[in-house]
């Protein structure tokens, strides 16, 4: 113990500082900068160029809980997160089995889900747009198997959000499986062989046994779903741009709606700083789940 | 997983896997057949004609490698110090970046855009650069603590019983012991820092400022919607992503579930 104490403290006497100094006031000083500027803008009624601001006090803030398609914009983000994080992890759970059992062309299969995460949204973007109109291959498919049904869901306000929610478990669906995969390559082969010799089935062995262990995966994927949810914006805007009729707008694209294009900077403002409350307020959720889990 | 004896079983879960499949194929097979529209081929060199393409990639590839030097030289030595060495209120200082973790990028929208302005920063490629590498700091630092706090003190005091200083001591020691947790580092940085949109749409105006994620963009002026042309550019986009991405697999996917550490 002692001589541990000593080795140790030879080392931990040399000082930190300077090793930490660069990163930290890099990080600090142009987060924290925009942070406090936000807070300040979102007291002001400003345009981003006029010399005169106008403080108006926490008047943003009140407007802000009126507006309707702030609400929208939350309620989106809910439902998103919900059903986007429910049906990724299904499939990436049962890729990730699937894959795990001895099939042909794993690594192709594998690629091809995994594909999806490395390609930017912005890219794919233009493709979700063909693919779900009227002059798309779906449309094509339909036509060609007679069935009467016109591909215009992303032009109706009830099904854009659906389609968004397509995208992105296409998307990410190959995350979930990766981590899945790596997890169930911990899981103890006898407990799996002892389950099966008990006579449980392949279903009830991957609810019972499997999913148990996958746990701690879970809460991660979890934990990056509510901030994937709450950092949106590059689908919606570029798929729908929030439209129609901010049926599929987020908190990311109202704030560039509103900050932006219609140079309402206190009001973009203040929809920051509420996401930003969000974000924090789920990072500590989640780890407080974390640590639960953990004990 | 699957326990399976029969060959009926065998065929009945290739066949599910394979109809599992088939829709993340579809949006890349659409912007194959899409791109091919039109007059074929020739799309591609139409977009390739108008000779940007190789503009915006160079420009990508430089917001990458700055993003990655960047995030790599400051996450290496802040975790070291954070795990390693003598810090007052060392865990104070640590709270503080990772409060950063869950910043959503686009709370830095205003603020930026307002400063940026003001020092002559906009459309160049720092007014990308910085807040990039600084969105992406506080978790890489986190994953390269982790990752440092495994090795055992001894190995440095080792080092420093040779008469190694802590420069060399960092330099001979924790960088080679670092390599798997850099090369997660250098993965993830770089398909965030390439994939970003936000940032460069904002920030660079010009044409030959941008970087690839807004090539469809230019292109839907350019061709004034000719979606096959813009579907050209997206694959021409993909395609080396995806060949960078089969070259090394391992280390992409190792990378990327890295994100997900708790």
């Amino acid at each position: 113990m002692s001589t541990q104490n000593v080795r140790k403290s030879k080392f931990a006497k040399v000082s930190g500082l300077p090793w930490v100094l660069p990163a930290f006031v890099f990080v600090v000083g142009l987060i924290y900068y925009s942070i406090f500027y936000t807070f300040n803008l979102s007291t002001l009624d400003w345009n981003g160029l006029d010399p005169v601001q106008t403080k108006v006090g926490f008047s943003n803030f009140t407007k802000l809980f009126g507006d309707w398609v702030f609400w929208k914009a939350i309620k989106n983000t809910i439902v998103f997160f919900v059903v986007t994080f429910v049906i990724q992890n299904v499939l990436g759970y049962i890729f990730a089995a699937i894959l795990h059992t001895e099939v042909k062309l794993a690594t192709l299969h594998k690629c091809i889900v995994f594909i999806p995460v490395i390609l930017a949204p912005a890219t794919m973007a233009p493709v979700f747009r063909l693919l779900f109109s009227p002059q798309g291959l779906l449309q094509d498919i339909f036509n060609w198997l007679h069935i009467g049904i016109t591909v215009d869901w992303l032009s109706k306000p009830g099904s854009a959000l659906f389609i968004l929610m397509i995208i992105t478990i296409w998307n990410f669906t190959g995350m979930s499986f990766i981590l899945y995969y790596a997890a169930m390559s911990q899981i103890d082969k006898e407990m799996l062989e002892a389950a099966h010799l008990d006579g449980a089935g392949n279903f009830r062995t991957l609810l019972s046994i499997v999913f148990p262990n996958c746990m701690g995966t879970t809460i991660s994927l979890a934990m990056l779903g509510v901030i994937g949810a709450l950092k949106t914006f590059d689908i919606p805007y570029l798929v729908t741009t929030g439209g129609p009729n901010h049926a599929t707008e987020f908190l990311g694209t109202y704030i560039y709606r509103q900050g932006i294009r219609q140079a309402h900077l206190g009001y973009a403002a203040a929809i920051s700083v509420i996401l930003l409350v969000l974000a924090i307020g789920g990072a500590i959720l989640m780890n407080r789940l974390n640590r639960v889990e953990g004990k | 997983m699957f326990e399976l004896r029969s060959k009926k079983s065998k065929v009945a879960l290739q066949l599910v896997l394979l109809i599992m499949t088939i829709p993340y194929l579809i949006p890349l097979v659409q912007m194959i057949i899409g791109s091919l529209g039109g007059i074929g081929v020739l799309n591609y060199k139409a977009v390739w004609n108008t000779g940007v393409v190789p503009t915006y990639f160079r420009n990508s590839v430089i917001i990458s490698a700055c993003v990655i030097l960047l995030v790599y030289l400051f996450s290496m030595t802040a975790a070291f110090g954070f795990s390693k060495l003598h810090i007052f209120g060392k865990e104070l200082y640590f709270w503080m970046i990772l409060v950063a973790l869950t910043l959503p990028e686009v709370i830095l929208l205003s603020p930026l855009f307002v400063t940026f302005q003001r020092l002559h920063m906009f459309n160049t490629l720092f007014a990308v650069i910085l807040p990039l590498a600084a969105l992406q700091l506080p978790f890489m630092i986190l994953l390269a603590r982790n990752f440092d706090d495994g090795i055992p003190n001894e190995l440095l005091e080792a080092a420093r019983i040779d008469g190694a200083s802590t420069f060399q001591t960092f330099l001979n020691i924790i960088i080679p012991l670092t390599k798997p947790i850099a090369s997660s580092i250098v993965v993830l940085t770089l398909v965030n820092s390439w994939n970003a949109y936000l940032m460069p749409l904002l920030f660079l105006q010009s044409s030959d400022m941008q970087t690839v994620t807004l090539l469809p963009q230019f292109f839907q002026g350019e061709f004034t919607n000719d979606q096959t042309k813009i579907l050209a550019a997206a694959v021409m986009t993909a395609v080396p992503e995806i060949i960078v991405y089969i070259v090394m697999q391992k280390n992409f996917e190792k990378g990327m579930s890295a994100g997900a550490l708790k």
